[in-house]
């Protein structure tokens, strides 16, 4: 057992909790102080007895004292707490962190799925990430509103809206539309197999970084991290209009002997004043903390299951992870109706984002696992709108998952001869020593990926380069690819991506991540190269991908057929399929459209449109018909009749357009006679030809 | 010319891939399968002597569409085909459990001469009738059984021979031509004689700017006379159809005919101006009028104006300078 599991922390903390000091408990149980204290500091443990009437004391159910839970009889006392504003008078209109992003569903998808992929837990098992949305409206809003202690919260809103800036005009127009629709839209997001908020309250840890700090990056060393929970986490709060996130984690290490439904609601407000009362930006919904120096503050709070439910955060499971509650969620660039979100949009957005940015950690092995899973869903007041989708990556890049997936199975190969087969070629990178090291450079060799392009592939012709969990650095179209080459899809993977390990690949990524600048989209030079590698190490990312261009064209290019002889200057005048002739303006009339069935006489009743070039002088045009044949034979047909319709008159056999128009048209009936076999069985052709002897 | 089906057909895509291919059982590499420009290259240089290529082939189908319409027992059939030799050959193919049909098409040396076309029908039973095609991919597949590279044909061939010390009895008896033109074969040729003196090096290696001049004026008088020849050529071997109109050709043949006749007989639609030239040409009338056009139609495509133009001023500067 923990220091953190035993009953010494156990009581330790409900006399916190209580405001109840350890002289004053051993005067209700009549006892020492020495000897509560020897309980808190677990030399020694109470008698059956006396646990009873600690229980009884602290108003907790029985058998708390031994379950180590703080089921209370009283439920759990929750307040909402506003930094007070600086003292300098110093005012903050908005967080810089949350400026950094516009309220847009694919950038927090993008940013929130790849903290909960840095955060993963047990590498075996993919992490589990789902985003429901959910509108709520009516009984079930102020439900949820009475649960958020809405009252003790609307007047900072409404305070804060009052300002000019670009947070209070959001949070201005979220609360209008709250009151004209009296509908509020969530977005959940929950993570399993994932670390969970864990570390104390204040001091350096997961639940620190995203609750109490901004630009805590907590970068964990030596590990495929992106940056988790640096900038990243900022989306969360730019994307609801209330500046409103609340939190449930369920912890992969125990923090005050729990695990589950450590509960914390953050709020980002501008400056504001309330009751003359000037506050800073953050506010928390909490437990009172009674911790000496944080009185007061809210604290995260082990929250029972129906608090958990009332707040739309219960979790499916006890497999740790955190589940994040957007409140009044909105994405700038897809408003549906006012007061109607258009939950189909966002659904479709949320999908196709995580298509877009996590396809590689979503593929799968047929004995590995992937990286990831998610799923998304839209309800609207607890019912089912949008089922749970699972993103399945194949269906929108299906090129690139067979490319990743045969890497995974080990069924690539050098050459390629048939349309699914995916090549692999290993391209060295040489990953100089750090500088004043001395060391020698090192060799990862990384892993290019080729594949023929699948029918109506997106923007095929480039080379998708990753590191780290199979996240995408940058797409690229290689240089001097042959004109004419095949469409392909080509992915690169160096450093941990390659799913090998050892130091080479360690330094690899290392190199990499230094070539990135603060965006993460292009492997070059950069400062940090400079600085942290010895000489060499700049030109080192562009020999790189010259290399890897090369390896590219080796796999996808012809062998250069010798040219076809003769002079260029005279090939050049001898092309055959220059694309002119028939196209360039079409100086006579052409068929624009024809429509008609066959009549019970078994005779084709057709209505034709033409096309006319404007001239002064009328065309006599002769309507042809025949039977068209699989390979090109023509069985003519004659008309039994021909009708005038528009622009036109008929005169015998021809058609006589009026001058000056456009377009014309007319009816006609086909000779049965004159078919060679029923109309039933053929295709009817139609054109129209000169007449004869009408020169024109 | 626009058509009508008399019963329904099937308007999504139906797209075809080529799996891979395999000459007598050994994989071709997929480089000599072009999809952008449809062509499967079988001849290999190591492997000339193959009895038989097997194409592996994958066809998608508007699957939606073709459970909501009216047809039923509906299969899709690879047909390969190929002119010259009459040869064709038709294929059922085979519906996977992912809704796609698959199946190969043998492509026997034996009966096919150089490039055979593989296309792929869907037939079903419509109002009562079987076997009706309800469906066809948009674009015909080439097996081009003497190319190294899956590409289609876009350039005549250019010979660069000596007449005199050639093989061939024919081009040795016309040995003081500097070049010829022989539109006979399956692409038109163009030779070249490297016994006639300076021709070679002056079409190939022009340096000054009157060598280039000469160079563009003799280039396109070549290509002239090749345009014309081909025209001719064209228009001399039509096949007629049932209602008497000739019918227009294929493959060089009608690329050059598409080009040349809107200058040829300005104004018409294809089918009228080949009939034009084939009546003017048959009865004789108006034939010879009909030249001057031809040969205006030729050196546009030769470029015949531009480099006399260029070669004219290269004239005038020559004699600027000596000034």
């Amino acid at each position: 057992m923990s220091e953190l599991d035993s009953f010494g922390a156990w009581l330790e903390r409900q006399l916190r909790r209580s405001r109840v000091s350890q002289a004053e408990l051993a005067a209700a149980l009549n006892m020492t102080r020495a000897g509560v204290s020897a309980w808190v500091n677990n030399r020694a443990m109470p008698r059956a007895d006396k646990l009873r009437s600690i229980e009884e004391f602290f108003g907790l159910l029985p058998g708390a004292a031994t379950s180590l839970q703080d089921a209370e009889k009283r439920a759990v006392q929750r307040i909402w707490y506003h930094r007070r504003a600086h003292p300098d008078g110093g005012r903050e209109f908005g967080n810089a962190a949350a400026f950094a992003f516009e309220a847009d569903l694919a950038t927090l998808a993008r940013e929130a799925t790849q903290n909960s992929l840095d955060e993963g837990l047990d590498p075996t098992r993919p992490v589990r990430v789902r985003y429901t949305l959910h509108e709520l409206s009516g009984d079930q809003l102020r439900t949820f509103k009475d649960h958020l202690q809405w009252d003790d919260l609307e007047p900072h809103l409404r305070a804060a809206a009052r300002h000019r800036q670009k947070v209070a005009r959001v949070l201005a127009e979220g609360l209008r539309e709250l009151d004209e629709t009296d509908s509020l839209l969530l977005l959940r997001i929950d993570d399993y197999n994932a670390a969970g908020l864990t570390g104390p309250e204040y001091d350096d840890g997961r639940f620190a970084a995203v609750v109490r700090r901004q630009l805590d990056s907590r970068k964990a060393e030596g590990r495929p991290a992106g940056g988790s929970f640096g900038l990243g986490k900022a989306t969360l709060w730019a994307n609801s209009r209330l500046g409103l996130v609340l939190m449930n984690s369920t912890l992969s290490e125990p923090y005050e002997g729990h695990h589950e439904r450590r509960m914390i609601g953050r709020l980002d407000l501008p400056w504001r004043r309330v009751d003359g009362e000037p506050f800073a930006g953050p506010a928390w919904l909490g437990e009172p903390d009674e911790t000496p120096g944080f009185r007061r503050v809210a604290r995260s709070w082990w929250a029972d299951e129906e608090t958990a439910r009332a707040l739309h955060l219960e979790r499916d499971s006890q497999e740790p992870g955190t589940s994040f509650l957007i409140v009044g969620a909105h994405d700038m660039s897809n408003e549906g109706e006012p007061g109607r979100p258009d939950l189909l949009a966002m659904h479709t957005k949320l999908v196709v984002a995580l298509a877009d940015n996590f396809w590689a950690a979503m593929t799968a092995g047929e004995n590995r696992p992937p990286l990831l899973q998610a799923s998304v869903a839209a309800l609207r007041n607890g019912e089912v709108v949008i089922p749970e989708q699972r993103v399945e990556p194949s269906e929108y890049f299906p090129a690139h998952v067979r490319a990743l997936k045969a890497y995974l199975d080990g069924v690539t190969v050098d050459r390629l001869t048939a349309v699914d087969q995916v090549a692999l070629a290993r391209v060295p990178l040489l990953v100089p020593p750090l500088r004043g090291t001395g060391d020698k450079a090192v060799e990862h060799r990384a892993v290019l990926l080729v594949t023929p392009a699948d029918h109506g592939d997106r923007d095929p012709g480039k080379i998708v380069y990753m590191r780290g969990s199979r996240m995408t650095v940058m797409k690229r179209r290689p240089r001097e690819v042959p004109l004419g080459t095949d469409p392909f899809q080509a992915i690169l993977l160096a450093g941990y991506a390659t799913g090998e390990e050892g130091p080479e690949v360690a330094a690899a990524e290392a190199f990499l991540r230094a070539s990135e600048p603060p965006e993460h989209d292009r492997w070059d030079r950069t400062e940090e190269l400079a600085v942290v590698y010895a000489r060499g190490a700049l030109t080192r990312p562009r020999t790189f991908r010259a290399d890897v261009d090369a390896a590219l064209r080796e796999i996808v290019g012809r062998r250069e057929v010798q040219a076809k002889g003769g002079p260029s200057v005279l090939r050049e005048l001898l092309q055959l399929d220059t694309a002119v002739g028939a196209r360039r303006g079409e100086g006579y009339p052409t068929v624009r459209h024809i429509e008609g069935a066959i009549d019970d006489t078994g005779a084709w009743r057709v209505h034709i449109e033409l096309r006319i070039p404007r001239r002064d002088d009328p065309w006599l045009l002769a309507p042809v018909a025949w039977f068209h044949g699989q390979e090109g034979g023509k069985a003519t047909i004659t008309w039994a009749e021909l009708a005038a319709v528009e622009n036109c008159e008929i005169d015998g056999e021809n058609v006589r357009v009026s001058p000056g128009v456009g377009s014309a048209s007319f009816a006609g009936i086909t000779e049965v006679s004159s078919h060679l076999v029923p109309a039933g069985w053929a295709r009817l052709a139609v054109d129209v030809r000169r007449a004869r002897g009408a020169r024109t | 010319m626009k058509t009508l089906m008399p019963y329904p057909t099937v308007v999504g895509d139906i797209d075809v891939t080529i799996e891979k291919v395999a000459l007598d059982g050994r994989d071709l590499p997929y480089s000599m399968i072009s999809r952008n420009e449809r062509v499967v290259a079988l001849h290999e240089v190591e492997r000339a002597e193959w009895e038989e290529a097997r194409i592996a082939l994958r066809v998608s189908l508007p699957e939606r569409e073709i459970e909501a319409g009216p047809w039923t027992d509906v299969v899709c059939v690879a047909i390969l085909t190929e002119g010259a030799t009459n040869a064709r050959l038709a294929r059922p193919l085979r519906k996977r459990t992912d809704g796609a049909w698959v199946g190969s098409v043998p492509v026997s040396r034996t009966l096919h001469r150089t490039r055979a076309s593989l296309t792929v029908s869907v037939v079903g039973t419509v109002g009562g009738v079987a076997g009706r095609v309800i469906g066809a991919a948009d674009a015909a597949w080439v097996i081009d059984l003497t190319a190294r590279a899956p590409e289609r044909k876009k350039e005549l061939n250019i010979v660069e021979i000596d007449f005199a010390a050639s093989d061939e009895e024919w081009l040795i008896k016309l040995k003081e031509s500097p070049w010829l033109v022989d539109t006979s074969g399956e692409m038109p040729t163009v030779y070249l004689n490297t016994g006639f003196e300076g021709l070679a090096p002056l079409l190939n290696g022009a340096r000054s700017e009157m060598e280039k001049s000469a160079r563009g004026l003799v280039a396109s008088q070549i290509a002239g006379d090749a345009w014309t020849a081909m025209f001719h050529a064209a228009v001399s071997d039509l096949e007629i159809g049932d209602d008497g109109t000739p019918q227009v050709p294929s493959g060089w043949r009608e690329s050059v005919l598409r080009q040349m006749l809107p200058d040829v007989i300005p104004g018409a639609s294809l089918a009228d101006a080949l009939l034009e030239v084939h009546e003017r040409r048959t009865d004789g009338q108006g034939w010879s009028a009909l030249q001057t056009y031809i040969h205006h139609a030729a050196a546009k495509r030769a470029r015949i104006p531009k480099y006399v133009r260029t070669a004219v001023r290269a004239l005038d500067r020559a004699e600027d300078s000596e000034r």
